[in-house]
């Protein structure tokens, strides 16, 4: 008998030959296309004056810039998101009909592989089409602040206010244009677009066909936003009694457990949009609290997937 | 010249349960079989019989209701026992998106092949195959003949010990089909072991020597080719040219032997397929 190679539990160097037969399938499959809409609505917003914006004597001016901002963080937002779905969704249930499975499973790939290579695959695009939006967004959104700061440069001198108050103004104003707590801010929606897949990767383990786990992890996504608020409705919800209440309780809490809870997230995104301060430890808790989700939800899937038969 | 068994499957049993509610169907039986290493083992049955199953059980991509299979030794259920092994699906379908050359590439690198070995190997897979010309096409416009030939490519890539075709000539030519039994012969005259299933039986009987057969999930006839299809109290005599005196001296004789009879007499036929490849040459 020859000597048979010992295939590890889990290795990196298969799931990244599986990540990136994914990207290349992604690819193949024209994905990048959607980032064109996107960069043309970018781009018009960028001469498109909010209606509210009432010129540079408004009491904030930096207003125009925020909205810029938001819609465009909102986009990118929108789009990780279903990009994430969408795309997760289409790949391993086809790999099942169109039988591909077959022929990579009966290769010696661990199943753990296959899973984490095609999770990486579809983060990996994720993260590409992210930071595209987000070239465009500091492009579009450097050019704008500086427009408002010309506008105000002449303004603020007509007014002949002192010289450390006019700076201050300023600095407000380029608080609001394309900083660092605005990458924070594309950096959080980038780890919901990745758990949001990783979630999709789940329910596509044990669903049947591609429109259930479109549908489901749209649900998934929507429950997760909302989660908080449904969470504190249901607790603060007097017509249960006392006795029902630890009950409720744990069923929030089973909640929390099954669903992403997508607030801490959005509350670092609306932050960087606000361009209010955001403090490196919430950057590093809500990386983690990332990888624990995608680590969450990659065993789940696992679980499913081990016993699953073709 | 027994190296060891290269596939043991024993007692093995599959259910299916198509919903909650539907009544589970057994689509193997209690079905034992073994291959020596270095054999060419043909499974026949009507469809529907299990063959499949039975394949993919040892290939652990089902797992059995109950019953084990096992590769050379190895559990199927264990990854490990996938190195030594390439399969052929039926009706095999990989990534449209990738050419004939990728495809068998990406196969090779989940092999854990790589560099220069793994290029010198694509290039010979696909030579061998017959698919030079279409290698750099993506397959989402390969034919079904064609799909089936990157599928045996992908198989045999990482040079298996044993390799499992499940209906390796379904869709394709019979020049083609003709070419993957050669092919066969040739894994054999090497040393692998084969383990496939065909309607065609033709090029079972001519390829196999050993052969299960196999109806409603259970084996109902197992051995090797020759004690079971040879009619040993029979001969068959084929001439070149015969002159119509030495055929009426025959006749004479056999006549005259007793407990001898001559059954049949006439010109042989050459088989559709030989003429067809005559033809095609
Ligand atoms: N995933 C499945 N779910 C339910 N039933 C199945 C499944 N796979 C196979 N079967 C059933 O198992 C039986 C055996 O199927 P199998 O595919 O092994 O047949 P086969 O011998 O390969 O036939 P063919 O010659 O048509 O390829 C059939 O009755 C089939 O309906
Ligand atoms: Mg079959």
């Amino acid at each position: 008998m020859n000597s048979t190679t010992n295939t590890s539990f889990i290795s990196p160097r298969k799931i990244l030959i599986i990540a990136q037969s994914t990207v290349t399938q992604l690819v193949r499959m024209k994905v990048f296309w959607f980032l064109a809409p996107i960069a043309l609505l970018f781009l018009g917003l960028q001469f498109f004056d909010v209606f509210w914006y009432e010129g540079p004597e408004a009491s904030q001016p930096q207003q125009e810039l925020q909205m810029h901002k938001n819609l465009c963080l909102g986009t990118m937002m929108l789009f990780g998101s279903l990009f994430a779905i969408v795309s997760t969704a289409l790949l391993i249930p086809r790999d099942i009909e169109d039988r591909t499975l077959y022929t990579i499973l009966c290769k010696p790939v661990p199943r753990l592989d296959y899973l984490c290579g095609k999770l990486l695959g579809v983060i990996f695009v994720i993260g590409v089409a992210m930071l595209v939006m987000d070239l465009l967004l500091v492009i579009t959104l450097h050019f704008r602040t500086q427009e408002v700061l010309g506008e105000m440069d002449g303004f603020l001198e007509s007014l002949g206010w002192p010289d450390d108050v006019v700076a201050q103004k300023k600095a407000d104003i380029a608080a609001h244009g394309p900083t660092l707590t605005l990458q924070f801010g594309v950096l959080a929606h980038f780890f919901k677009a990745a758990i949001i897949a990783a979630v999709a990767l789940l329910i596509s383990t044990f669903s049947t066909s591609t429109i259930f786990t479109i549908a489901t992890s749209v649900l998934v996504w929507i429950i997760g936003a909302l989660q908080s608020i449904a969470r504190e409705a249901f607790l603060n919800d007097d017509t249960l009694g006392e006795s029902t209440s630890w009950a409720a309780k744990i069923l929030g809490t089973l909640v929390s457990l099954i669903f992403p809870d997508f607030q801490v997230f959005e509350a670092v995104a609306d932050a960087a949009a606000r361009a209010s301060e955001i403090m490196a430890a919430d950057m590093i808790k809500i990386a983690g609290l990332a990888f624990f989700y995608l680590g969450i939800y990659t065993v789940l899937s696992w679980f499913v997937f081990s016993d699953k038969e073709f | 010249m027994s190296k060891g068994l290269a596939v043991e499957i024993k007692n093995l049993v599959k259910d299916f349960k198509p919903s909650l509610r539907a009544k589970t169907i057994r689509a193997v039986d209690d079905v034992s079989l073994s291959i020596q290493a270095g054999d060419v083992y043909g499974l026949i049955g009507p469809n529907g019989s299990g063959k499949s199953t039975t394949m993919k059980a040892l290939l652990g991509l089902l797992s059995p209701t109950s019953g084990t299979c096992s590769i050379f030794g190895q559990d199927s259920m264990k990854v490990d026992s996938r190195n030594d092994v390439g399969f052929l699906p039926e009706n095999p379908y990989f990534y449209k998106h990738l050419t004939g050359a990728e495809t068998v590439r990406f196969y090779g690198k989940l092999c854990g092949m790589k560099g220069a070995e793994l290029e010198d190997r694509v290039r010979e897979m696909i030579a061998l195959v017959e698919l030079d010309a279409a290698s750099d096409r993506r397959l989402g416009g390969y034919s079904k003949g064609m799909l089936q030939r990157i599928g045996l490519a992908q198989a045999l890539v990482q040079d298996p010990r044993l390799v499992i075709l499940d209906e390796p000539t379904a869709g394709v030519d019979p020049t083609g089909s003709r070419q993957i039994r050669d092919l066969i012969l040739t894994l054999k005259e090497r040393g692998i072991t084969v383990f496939l299933c065909s309607h065609l039986l033709e090029q079972v009987q001519e390829i196999c020597d050993q052969i299960g057969i196999i109806h409603h999930g259970k084996m109902v006839r197992e051995g090797r080719l020759e004690d079971l299809i040879s009619l040993e109290d029979r001969t068959e005599l084929i001439l070149d040219k015969p002159s119509p005196e030495l055929l009426e001296k025959i006749r004479h004789l056999v006549a005259a032997q007793e407990g001898t009879t001559l059954i049949s007499e006439g010109h042989p036929r050459t088989t559709l397929e030989s003429l067809f490849l005559e033809e095609t040459k």
